[in-house]
């Protein structure tokens, strides 16, 4: 190696050592105040900077339990979910927004201009994440995915599906966007059919994906339900009442059909109809929604008097062939008079009262039991209470306490009057006649069970005894008669013995306060006579006739094909002309058939029924889809004006809503 | 002279610690990468650090002193090649700092420290005077600007700023007057808002410092990556978290953790006790050197060897305390931990040149 040219002296070291101490201090400086730096955050601050971490490592996702499915007895689907995909984006990380938008639209046909609008928005205001459409299609969802773009992503939701359309929709109900139950079973019994979410913690990396998942509570899937409902009793009662409700011009009606020994109903229909699928539209009023067989009750008028007769039958010397003077047609009452038959029917049987119903026999037999104990079996036969359906919105009717009763209202409630029901409590007290005296619970839920296993109901009502055995067997046999040569008539069976009442009761008109020319025409009975194995009322409200004219009609369809459906063994030989010799005959009959309505003014119980019925929730504030939720959901009807945020409403919050009566919104900007 | 080439009298606690650095270094590259791209860049660093004990033994071998004569010469190949870079080099993430030489792209700006070194040692030794005087300040200041200016306008100021330590140590170690330190602090005093408002600095790089001073005013910006650095560092504690464990690491929280961040990234996976044992290891190294050039024959080899600590104290100081939040997020690397060819290369041409002072210390 070559030389060096030049040496190169050592500086003054004394002088280069002070240098280089004083600069060894700064660096000292410096270096201590990075260690020291170091030590705050591992050392002292760990714990902070590890929940940093784990709080932007970390996510819990909530693992969404099944919806549990509806079934009908017989195992048919009536309400089940299924997983599909929503779409959305994170604008703040889209390439381009105009192309985003030029991508989205087409395929999940949505607006391009709007959909532009809402990634605009959503970036001015740096969220981080927009639904672009929720719920679509599998072939849409199939075109985005065959893209292969990461911004477009998807999150999977579960969709409701109804099977049958809009069968049985008042019993299923509906959901809302959350698969929240808004209507029907889908709500009362939200909690069952909603099961429990579970909970994984995720570990994800900086992009959100996760890498590592743990669950910390398994989801609990939420019960399937076979409803005790039968579909093809369903579809016979929906489609029958809704031919009646046309053909007639009722404004609305109902029917129950129900197993009088178990209590299981089997169909409950209420007409309008609705499609449960689609969501509650600003411009519907929500009356298509209401559940006329469980929440709407009305004055049941004449079907009444056989909770008179039974009472009766167990607290009076009365049998049912004891006469009845049912005098000149005229009954003169403290300040009331009732007119009855132009010349009256004179002497009647008791079971002859109940023929024709008469409603002067009924008011003397009411009499003879009393207050008191009318009182009770209106009680035993459920009246006053709910039926405990699983329903929401369900009414109890009015049954006042003795103390509130007027001087007339022994005699108005022996024909129906000054009470209310509805078709479903009216099931109810026909089945205790059918099944030999019992008051048994009506059920909707046939079994439980949790995928595949079986669930134990706990709410298990036992019946209760509400009339002697014999009392029953004697109010069938009357009811029998009246369907062979009273006022039922039409109710009469091919094949099969039957027995009922009819019923018509004035419509009380809330704003005249009085009692209109139209009827809640009614008719409750069952089949067969002897063992009876289905109960079913029918209820058209608005009707221009009487009961027996038109709910018999429907009776007699609906439980026809009830029967056919269960196999109900015949207990008669068909004979089609002698029958259609004696409707011809029982013709005038029917036109009786009609409870004297106000007995006195202000006697009707709609009119200060002030305990009953739906209250008025508050809806001021709200956006018109909230009040539309919420109005379906408790099943109220409303009146839309306007458009923007609810701003008057009548009646009141908190007041009740009378039945017939609509909720008046004014929305305002 | 060759006889003072004694494999023996080599410096070999210096060489232990740096190969143990690179060790741990090449260690956290793959616990950071295994999952990645970079999941092949662990092993590129075991050749890397082969391929830098040979270019340090073949800096050990030629006589610095035959380096310090040829110092004008080198510098123009430095100021040349920069210039090549400035035209023809290759644009990565909007700056142009690589040559590229067949796979491997060759960073000039860090061989131009060794340069710098070698400039400082020349021209501070040619100094007569017992202390530097205002016109040598000048032209050494100048003759280091412009190779300065040129990687600045690259544009890389972290790399730029690490000639200054270089400078600064050598000008300090021969003894300055007090007001020419007074002088250059005014200076920058001036300097600084002048700079700052005249856009001599980008936009990113301003970024840098704004949210140095307040990280919290863009977490999700520019504030970014050192949040996530104080939270990864944090994260660690007392005993880390073990080798691929750090979530902050393998969840790619961190960015950069096996090149700029890599400190990070260390700190979370072996706690404050690995970070201490680190920096141990950086302390011992500095006084191996410092010691050579203690025991250095001449003025040229103090110089030498004070140059190359304070060039690596700075990258230490910076690295370090930008993962913790005490510095700006400057873009250089920790010496011997980071990924990266042309660094390591550097650092061991330096180290070399360390262990060339030493085995001819004894003037004969």
């Amino acid at each position: 190696m070559e030389r060096p040219t030049r040496v190169y002296p050592i500086p003054a070291r004394a002088e280069a050592i002070r240098r280089m101490t004083w600069l060894a201090l700064v660096l000292l400086v410096w270096a201590g105040i990075i260690f020291a730096r170091i030590v705050k955050l591992q050392v002292i601050s760990h714990e902070k900077y590890a929940a940093l971490a784990a709080r932007q490592q970390r996510r819990l996702v909530t693992l969404p339990a099944p919806r549990g499915s509806l079934w009908d007895r017989n195992g048919q689907p009536l309400a089940m979910s299924a997983p599909v995909d929503s779409v959305f984006v994170n604008p703040l990380r889209l390439p381009d927004i105009q192309i985003a938008a030029d991508i989205l639209a087409p395929i999940l046909s949505l607006d391009r201009a709007e959909t532009f609008e809402k990634l605009q928005n959503a970036l001015d205001n740096e969220r981080g994440f927009l639904w672009i459409k929720r719920k679509i299609s599998r072939t849409e969802s199939e075109r985005l995915r065959s893209l292969r773009l990461e911004w477009i992503e998807f999150q999977t939701e579960s969709q409701r599906y109804y099977p049958k359309g809009s069968l049985a929709a008042h019993v299923l109900g509906a959901v809302d966007h959350e698969e929240k139950g808004n209507a029907g079973i889908e709500m009362a019994l939200e909690k069952d059919l909603h099961g429990r979410a579970g909970i994984a913690r995720l570990l994800t990396d900086v992009q959100r994906r996760g890498i590592e998942s743990e669950t910390s509570s398994e989801p609990v899937a939420g019960q399937d339900l076979t409803l005790t409902i039968d579909e093809r009793i369903q579809f016979a009662a929906e489609r029958d009442l809704k031919d009646a409700v046309e053909a007639h011009r009722c404004t609305s009606g109902s029917v129950v059909v129900m197993d009088p020994q178990t209590g299981e109903v089997l169909a409950l229909a209420s007409y309008p109809a609705f499609d449960p699928s689609k969501p509650p539209e600003p411009w519907m009023d929500g009356t298509e929604r209401f559940n006329h067989a469980v929440s709407v009750p009305f004055e049941p008028g004449s079907v009444f008097k056989v909770i008179t007769l039974a009472a009766a039958l167990e607290t009076t010397a009365l049998t049912p062939e004891t006469p009845i003077n049912c005098g000149g047609g005229i009954l003169r009452l403290p300040g009331r008079v009732i007119h009855e038959a132009k010349n009256g029917y004179g002497s009647l049987t008791m079971s002859q009262v109940l023929e024709k119903s008469s409603n002067i026999g009924a008011i003397q037999i009411g009499m003879k039991v009393g207050r008191e104990n009318l009182l009770e079996y209106v009680k035993r036969f459920g009246f006053g209470t709910q039926s405990g359906l699983p329903l929401p919105a369900e009414s109890g009717g009015v049954v006042r306490p003795i103390k509130r009763w007027g001087t007339t209202s022994l005699a108005s409630i022996a024909m129906g009057h000054e009470v209310s029901a509805t078709t479903v409590q009216l099931a109810q007290a026909v089945s205790v006649v059918a099944n030999g005296g019992l008051l048994i619970k009506p059920r909707l839920v046939l079994r439980r069970a949790r995928g595949g296993k079986p669930v134990a109901d706990r709410s298990a009502n036992p019946p209760k005894r509400a009339l002697k055995a014999e009392t029953a067997i004697a109010m069938r046999r009357m009811m029998e008669r009246v369907v062979l040569h009273g006022t039922g008539s039409k109710a009469r069976l091919d094949g099969w013995t039957s027995g009922g009442k009819t019923g018509s009761a004035q419509i009380f008109d809330l704003a005249s306060k009085r009692y209109t020319h139209k009827y809640n025409a009614s008719f409750m009975g069952f089949a067969p006579v002897t063992n009876p194995a289905i109960a079913v009322v029918v209820t058209l409200n608005g009707a221009a006739e009487f009961g027996g004219k038109l709910a018999a009609p429907v009776f007699r369809s609906v439980a026809m094909e009830a029967l056919r459906v269960l196999d109900t063994p015949k207990d008669l030989p068909e004979q089609p002309e002698g029958e259609a010799k004696e409707s011809i005959e029982a013709e005038e009959n029917i036109e009786d058939d009609l409870a004297i309505a106000g007995l006195g003014a202000g006697a009707s119980v709609l009119e200060d029924g002030v305990e009953d019925g739906p209250r008025v929730p508050n809806f001021r504030g709200k956006s018109m889809r909230a009040v539309v939720e919420e109005a379906a959901a408790l099943g109220l009807p409303v009146l839309f004006d306007g458009s923007g945020t609810a701003r008057v409403q009548a009646p009141v919050p908190g007041s009740v809503l009378r039945p017939g009566e609509r909720i008046r919104v004014e929305f305002k900007r | 002279m060759s006889r003072h080439l004694s494999f023996r009298d080599f410096d070999w606690p210096l060489i232990t610690v740096s190969v143990l650095l690179c060790s741990l270094g090449i260690l956290q590259i793959f616990s950071a990468t295994h999952e990645t791209v970079w999941r092949d860049a662990w092993w590129k660093q075991i050749l890397w650090l082969a391929l830098g004990l040979l270019v340090m033994w073949v800096a050990t071998s030629v006589d610095y002193h035959a380096l310090i004569h040829h110092v004008p010469l080198l510098y123009l190949a430095a100021v040349a090649t920069l210039l090549a870079v400035f035209f023809f080099g290759k644009l990565v993430f909007g700056s142009r700092r690589w040559i590229p030489i067949g796979s491997f792209h060759f960073q000039a700006s860090e061989f131009v420290k060794l340069v710098i070194i070698l400039l400082v040692a020349r021209y501070l030794t040619d100094v007569k005077g017992e202390i530097l005087e205002g016109w040598d300040l000048v032209k050494l200041s100048g003759l280091v600007g412009v190779p300065m200016i040129l990687v600045m306008l690259q544009p890389d100021l972290g790399t730029a700023l690490t000639y200054l330590p270089i400078l600064g140590a050598g000008c300090f170690l021969t003894g300055l007057r007090w007001r020419y330190l007074a002088a250059v602090g005014v200076l920058l005093a001036v300097l600084l808002p002048v700079g700052w408002y005249s856009n001599a600095l980008w936009d990113y790089q301003k970024g840098r410092v704004e949210s140095f001073l307040n990280p919290d005013s863009d977490p999700r910006g520019r504030g970014y990556q050192a949040i996530q650095s104080k939270i990864a560092v944090g994260a660690g504690g007392m005993w880390g978290k073990g080798v691929t464990r750090g979530t902050q690491t393998q969840l790619r929280f961190l960015p950069v953790p096996h090149t700029d961040f890599i400190f990070s990234a260390f700190a979370e996976e072996h706690g404050f006790a690995g970070v201490v044992f680190v920096l141990i290891l950086y302390f011992v190294l500095l006084m191996q050197i410092i010691q050579n050039a203690q025991t250095a024959a001449d003025r040229a080899g103090v110089y030498l060897c004070m140059g190359v600590a304070a060039l690596l104290l700075f990258h230490i100081l910076v690295n370090v305390g930008m993962v913790v939040g005490r510095m700006p997020v400057v873009g250089i690397p920790l010496p011997l931990l980071s990924y990266g060819g042309s660094n390591l290369l550097s650092t061991f041409l330096m180290l070399g040149l360390v262990n060339n002072v030493r085995l001819r210390r004894f003037v004969n």
